[in-house]
């Protein structure tokens, strides 16, 4: 299936996606972000995830390891903080949160008629995609060497 | 001046309060809510104080009370009546934009934001307020 200019619709929604992340860590962390291949750890991650409901139906996760997580939170607060400080949980969620609502605004108008939940934030590693939605994505993303992924999984 | 900033997020409640002292806001004290309901219960305490609230920011999406049911509340209950409101939310869709306006936002700020476009938009009304 085909969007603007000949692009996926899969394309347009990677790149919508790329653009949110960028835009997020750009304008409240000061820091460069782009995609990178790479993978992350299934252990010690911090997992955030967003639901989708309503036009679209999903959800966005955003994982990372403690150290990762650590890192950036220290970015977004511009203070150092400590390793289980729950300001980390708190700060991956946040970008979770920031995502999912950059991602959705820069749909199409009938598809951005949605509802976002607030972030659910785990330690375990073990929240994962739900096997219901039809369509995924999963991307790593790197800045300044520090490598998180998000995923995206929705109907619509 | 004392703002009252209200987000479920203690580390946004930070990354706003940082944004508005950047943009030059003399902040003697900084109330903070986790909802709109704690944030009603905040302003019902203010009221009578000598130094009252000159800013409120509030974020949209929280649990309990969320910032649109907020603004109805305040509104209704005449509660910090011409302190000016200012949404910072991931939520920039026309819905939520003219739902807050219409209950009494006077700014709007879509997540991610910078320390500039906080200033362009909260300065303008603390000189009008």
């Amino acid at each position: 299936m085909l969007g603007n200019g000949g692009v996926s619709v899969s394309e347009e929604r990677i790149a919508r996606l790329d653009s949110a992340v960028s835009e997020v860590f750009e304008m409240m962390l000061d820091r460069s972000c782009g995609p990178v291949d790479a993978e992350i750890g299934i252990h010690e991650r911090i997992t955030a995830r967003i639901q989708f409901s309503g036009a679209i139906t999903g959800e966005c996760l955003v994982y990372a390891s403690q150290t990762v997580a650590q890192i950036a939170a220290e970015a977004l607060l511009g203070t150092v903080s400590e390793t289980c400080d729950p300001m980390v949980e708190d700060a991956v969620g946040e970008l979770c949160n920031m995502i999912a609502g950059g991602w959705k605004s820069k749909l199409g108008s009938s598809e951005a008629v949605c509802l976002i939940s607030v972030p659910a934030v785990t330690r375990d590693g073990t929240l994962g995609f739900r096997d219901e939605f039809g369509t995924s994505y999963h991307r790593c993303y790197s800045f300044q060497g520090n490598v998180f992924g998000v995923a995206l999984a929705f109907q619509s | 001046m004392r703002a009252l900033i209200i987000d479920d997020s203690a580390v946004m409640r930070k990354v706003i309060e940082r944004a508005l002292r950047q943009a030059g806001l003399e902040l003697t004290e900084v109330l903070q809510a986790s909802n709109g309901e704690e944030a009603l219960q905040a302003l019902r305490s203010d009221g009578g104080s000598a130094s009252p609230i000159r800013l409120i920011v509030s974020d949209i999406n929280m649990p309990v009370m969320d910032g649109l049911q907020f603004l109805e509340a305040r509104r209704d209950e005449k509660l910090a009546e011409g302190v000016p409101v200012v949404m910072i939310t991931t939520e920039g869709s026309e819905p939520f934009v003219l739902r807050a306006i219409a209950a009494g936002a006077q700014g709007y700020i879509c997540k991610p934001f910078t320390a500039d476009q906080v200033k362009a938009r909260v300065l303008p009304l603390l000189q009008v307020a």
